[in-house]
C-alpha cells in the first residue's frame, strides 16, 4: 500500500519517522503526564505508583524561603510542593527582615493542602510617634484626615493630620471643669464638647463659625441627672444627650434649655448614634405585667424636619 | 423514503452528531465528573502540543520545498526528460469558472497566465461564464479582445441556469465549459491522455513556472492520469490590503495546506488544482450539484481507480484574493461563510462512504482508513478549539469545592497554561513562515502593517474559534439537519468571486 509514497517521495520516510516518534512520545508520555495531575509518584524501590498529594503556598510579601521538614526547597514562595507522600509535614517560612511563619500540615493523597493566607510581619515594623506633646486621649478623623489630642492635665486641645504633621493646639479647655468624662469634636470639626457627670462646655474651634457664642465657653449644666453620653447632631449644633433618666436634645449656646424626648427606665449601658441616618441606638429596660424587667434596644428617630424637633423645643422653654 | 436515501441520510447525519456529541458530552463530564472530565482534557492538551509539534515540522518541510524548488527552471528540466516523455506532447486546458466576478478579477488572472514560462499555443483557454451574470456576454467580449489572441485556442463558455440534475454550483459551470472544451479537442484530433485540465478560481494568479512544473511532475509519474496535481494556495493578490485577522485566516489555511501536502496519504485537492483530462473525462467530469466540487472530483477519481488514485503536491505557489470586506464585522461575516462553505467539504463523507460500499475492489483496511481520516478530520476541525478554548476551564467552574482540593484541580489549569506556551513556541515559527511567504509590502501601505503581521497572532485563540470551529459546527449540523448549503461565492474586497 502507498508504495509509491517511498518511490516518489523519500521524503514521506522522514514523515512517517516524525509520525511515529510523535505517536511515541504521546502514548508514553501520557500515563506519566495523567499520574503527575492525579498525584501518584512513581516509587522506584517498590515500582509502584503511590498517590500523593501537595501543599501550595503563598505569602505575602512573595519569595520567602521554604524549609519541608527542616530541609530547604529550590522554590521560594508562592510554590507548590509536589508529590508529597501522605502525612503531617512541618513546614517554615523564612524572610529576611521578617518574622519566620511555622506550622504543621496535614497533607493527604490526591489533595491540594493550601497555605495561601500567610502574611509574614516585618521584625521592625513601621512605627511613627505622632504627638509632639503629652495628652490623655485621641481622636481619629479618616475621612477629614485629622486628630485631635485631649491633653486633660493642661486643659489643651490639639490637632495634627494624620502623619503628625501640622501638629498645633486649637484650644484651651474650661480652667474649672473637673475630671472629664468624655468628649468629641463635631463632624465639622468647628466645636468640640467635653462633659463631666453634672455639666457641658462646649468649647469653639473654629471662629468663623455662623452660631452665636460667647466670648468664653458655652456651660450646659445638668444639676439633677448624671450624664452618661453625648453625640454631635448632624447639624453640628444640637447635641443628643444620655442621662441616666432621660434621653435629650439641647442646643449648643448658652442658657439652652434640654428637651426630654425619651424617659429612661434605668442608666443606658449602650448607645450609638449614626450620624449620617440621625438615628440614636440605645438600650433600656421595661417591666412587663409579670413583673420582670426585660432590656430592649431602641431606635430613635431624630428626623431631618428639624423644625419639629424645634417647636418641641420653644414650646418647652415657654413652659 | 428509499433505501438509498435513508443511507444517505445515515452519513449526512454521523459527523455533526459525532462533533455535538463530543461537545455536549464533555460539558456533562465537566459538571457531574469533573475529575474525568479534568484527565480527558489533560489528555486532548498533550495531545494537542505533541500534534502541534508535528504539524509545524511538517509545514517546515514543505516550506523548505517550497524555498528549494523556487526558481527552478521547470521547463528545462521538461527538455531534460528527451523523446520518450515528449511534454510537446501535452496540451494545458485551463479553464477559470466565473460567477459574477468583475475584469478587475479576471483580467489579473488571465494576465498571470499569459506570462507563463510555457509555449502559449498549446494553451487552451476557457472562461466559464454563468448565463445569468448580469455582464457575462460584456465581460467575455471584452477578454477575449484582450487575450484572445495571446494562447493557441481561447473560449468563452456561457452555462445556462437551472438545468435538469444540476444546483447552482461551480462544478456544474465547470462541467459545462469541460464538455464544450471536450468538443473543441475533439475536433482537432488531440488525444484527451495528452490534455491537462486546471480548474482555477477566478482570482488564481498563477506564477511563470507553473505549468512547466505541472508538466515535469505529469511525465515523471509512475501513473500520471492516476493523480491530481495539486499547487499550495497563498493569498497574495491583495494580502497587504486585507484586515488584520482575514489575513491571519487565510496564512494560517495556507499553511494547513502546505501541511497537508507532506501527508500525502490523506492529501485531498483542494481549491485550484490539475488533473489529466482524460481521467476527468472518465470520471464525468466535476460533480453538478454539490459545492465542494474541488474535493469530491479526487473522490471520484480515487473511486473510479479502485484506490489507486493520488494527489501529487507541486510545490508551486499560485495566488488568489483575502476574502474581505469595508468594515471588520462584514469581513468577518464574510470570512464566516467562506469557512463554512470549505467546511461543507463535510458532505464528502456521504459520498464517500457510499461510494466505498459499492466498491468492493478496494481493500477494507483501506476504505477504513481514508473513511477515518476524512470523518477525524472534520470533526476535530469543528471541536478542537472548542475543546481548548471553552471546556479546558469548565471543571474549575464547576468543580466546587471538593474538586478545587484534588491535585488534579491544581494541576489543570498549569497543564494547559504550558499547552499554551507551545502553541506560542510554535507561533512564532509559524509568523517567521508567514513573513517569508509575503509578498513586498506596496507602496502606499505603512510600515506599522509589518507590526501588524506580528500582533495578529496573539488573536489565534479567539479566531480559531470564531473562524475555526463554529464554521465547521454550522455546516456538519446544517448536513446533519438536512438543511443544505447553496454556492455563496465569496465576497473579496470590492470583488465578488
Amino acid at each position: 500500500m502507498f508504495s509509491w509514497l517511498k518511490k516518489d517521495y523519500p521524503i514521506q520516510k522522514a514523515r512517517s519517522f516524525l509520525f511515529y516518534l510523535s505517536l511515541f512520545i504521546f502514548f508514553g508520555g501520557l500515563p506519566f503526564i495523567l499520574s503527575f495531575a492525579l498525584g501518584y509518584k512513581f516509587n522506584a524501590q517498590t515500582l509502584k505508583f503511590v498517590k500523593t498529594g501537595l501543599i501550595y503556598i503563598k505569602t505575602q510579601p512573595e519569595g520567602a524561603r521554604i524549609y519541608l521538614d527542616g530541609k530547604l526547597i529550590p522554590d521560594k514562595s508562592p510554590a507548590s510542593i509536589q508529590e508529597l507522600l501522605p502525612g503531617v509535614y512541618k513546614i517554615t517560612l523564612l524572610l529576611p527582615k521578617y518574622y519566620p511563619w511555622k506550622s504543621e500540615v496535614d497533607v493527604e493523597a490526591g489533595k491540594v493542602s493550601r497555605i495561601d493566607k500567610v502574611i509574614l510581619f516585618p521584625l521592625r515594623p513601621d512605627l511613627q510617634q505622632l504627638n509632639q506633646e503629652g495628652f490623655s486621649s485621641f481622636r481619629v478623623d479618616i475621612e477629614k484626615g485629622a486628630i485631635c489630642y485631649l491633653d486633660q492635665e493642661n486643659k489643651i486641645v490639639y490637632r495634627s493630620n494624620l502623619d503628625g504633621s501640622n501638629f498645633e493646639d486649637i484650644a484651651s479647655l474650661p480652667e474649672k471643669f473637673g475630671q472629664i468624662n468624655g468628649w468629641d469634636v463635631s463632624a465639622d470639626r468647628s466645636k468640640l464638647f467635653v462633659f463631666n457627670a453634672h455639666q457641658i462646655s462646649v468649647i469653639l474651634l473654629d471662629s468663623r463659625d455662623d452660631y452665636t457664642y460667647s466670648d468664653s465657653f458655652v456651660y450646659l449644666d445638668y444639676p439633677q441627672e448624671k450624664i452618661i453620653k453625648i453625640f454631635w447632631h448632624s447639624d453640628n449644633y444640637h447635641l443628643i444627650v444620655l442621662t441616666n433618666r432621660h434621653v435629650a436634645v439641647i442646643e449648643s449656646r448658652p442658657q439652652a434649655k434640654p428637651v426630654n424626648l425619651v424617659e429612661l427606665s434605668k442608666e443606658p449601658t449602650e448607645a450609638s448614634y449614626d450620624n449620617k441616618r440621625q438615628v440614636l441606638y440605645f438600650s433600656d429596660s421595661q417591666r412587663s405585667p409579670d413583673g420582670f424587667s426585660y432590656n430592649n434596644l431602641y431606635k430613635l428617630e431624630l428626623s431631618p424636619e428639624f423644625f419639629l424637633l424645634e417647636r418641641l423645643m420653644k414650646k418647652k422653654i415657654n413652659e | 423514503m428509499n433505501k438509498a436515501r435513508v443511507l444517505k441520510r445515515v452519513f449526512e447525519i454521523i459527523p455533526g452528531s459525532l462533533s455535538w456529541g463530543i461537545i455536549i458530552l464533555l460539558i456533562i463530564l465537566s459538571v457531574k465528573y469533573p475529575i474525568a472530565s479534568a484527565i480527558v482534557i489533560i489528555t486532548f492538551d498533550f495531545y494537542w502540543i505533541i500534534r502541534t509539534i508535528y504539524l509545524t515540522t511538517l509545514l517546515i518541510m514543505a516550506h523548505r520545498q517550497i524555498s528549494c524548488q523556487k526558481g527552478e527552471d521547470w521547463l528545462g528540466r521538461c527538455l531534460s526528460l528527451g523523446q520518450q516523455k515528449n511534454w510537446l506532447d501535452l496540451y494545458q486546458l485551463v479553464i477559470f469558472p466565473i460567477y459574477n466576478e468583475g475584469l478587475e478579477v479576471l483580467r489579473p488572472s488571465l494576465t498571470a497566465l499569459s506570462m507563463s514560462h510555457y509555449p502559449k499555443e498549446k494553451f487552451i483557454v476557457v472562461m466559464a461564464f454563468e448565463e445569468r451574470g448580469s455582464r457575462a456576454h460584456d465581460n467575455a467580449l471584452a477578454l477575449e479582445k484582450e487575450f484572445g489572441s495571446k494562447f493557441g485556442a481561447y473560449l468563452s463558455t456561457f452555462h445556462p441556469d437551472n438545468l435538469p440534475g444540476e444546483s447552482r454550483t461551480k462544478g456544474a459551470n465547470a462541467t459545462w465549459a469541460a464538455k464544450a472544451a471536450k468538443k473543441f479537442i475533439d475536433a482537432r484530433g488531440i488525444g484527451c491522455e495528452h490534455v491537462i485540465v486546471s480548474c482555477f478560481d477566478a482570482d488564481t494568479c498563477v506564477e511563470p513556472e507553473y505549468f512547466g512544473c505541472l508538466s515535469y511532475h505529469f511525465l515523471t509519474s509512475d501513473k500520471p492520469h492516476q493523480a491530481s496535481y495539486q499547487p499550495m494556495p497563498v493569498y497574495n493578490n491583495n494580502i497587504w490590503q486585507a484586515p488584520s485577522f482575514a489575513r491571519l485566516v487565510e496564512i494560517s489555511s495556507s499553511f494547513c495546506q502546505m501541511i497537508e501536502s507532506m501527508r500525502l496519504e490523506k492529501f485531498v485537492t483542494f481549491s485550484s488544482h490539475s488533473m489529466s483530462f482524460k481521467t476527468l473525462v472518465e470520471v464525468d467530469y466535476w460533480p453538478r450539484n454539490m459545492i465542494s466540487d474541488d474535493s469530491v472530483i479526487y473522490w471520484k477519481g480515487f473511486l473510479h481507480y479502485n484506490g489507486d488514485y493520488r494527489v501529487v503536491p507541486l510545490y508551486i505557489t499560485v495566488s488568489m484574493d483575502v476574502a474581505y470586506s469595508n468594515n471588520i464585522w462584514r469581513t468577518m461575516v464574510v470570512q464566516y461563510k467562506q469557512k463554512r462553505r470549505w467546511a461543507w467539504g463535510v458532505e464528502n463523507f456521504p459520498f464517500v462512504a457510499i461510494g466505498f460500499m459499492k466498491n468492493n475492489n478496494i481493500s477494507l483496511f483501506k476504505r477504513l482508513r481514508r473513511l477515518f481520516h476524512l470523518l477525524e478530520s472534520h470533526v476535530s476541525w469543528a471541536i478542537w478549539a472548542v475543546i481548548l478554548v471553552v471546556i479546558g476551564p469548565l471543571p474549575i467552574f464547576f468543580g466546587g469545592r471538593l474538586f478545587s482540593q484534588m491535585s488534579i484541580a491544581y494541576n489543570l489549569p498549569k497543564i494547559t497554561g504550558l499547552l499554551f506556551q507551545f502553541t506560542l513556541l510554535t507561533s512564532l515559527t509559524w509568523i517567521f513562515l508567514s513573513w517569508t511567504i509575503l509578498p513586498p509590502r506596496p507602496r502606499g501601505v505603512s510600515w506599522f502593517k509589518n507590526v501588524l503581521l506580528i500582533l495578529e497572532w496573539f488573536f489565534v485563540p479567539f479566531i480559531i474559534l470564531i473562524l475555526g470551529s463554529f464554521p465547521a459546527l454550522d455546516a456538519q449540523s446544517r448536513l446533519m439537519l438536512a438543511k443544505y448549503m447553496e454556492f455563496n461565492p465569496t465576497l473579496k474586497g470590492n470583488k465578488v468571486l
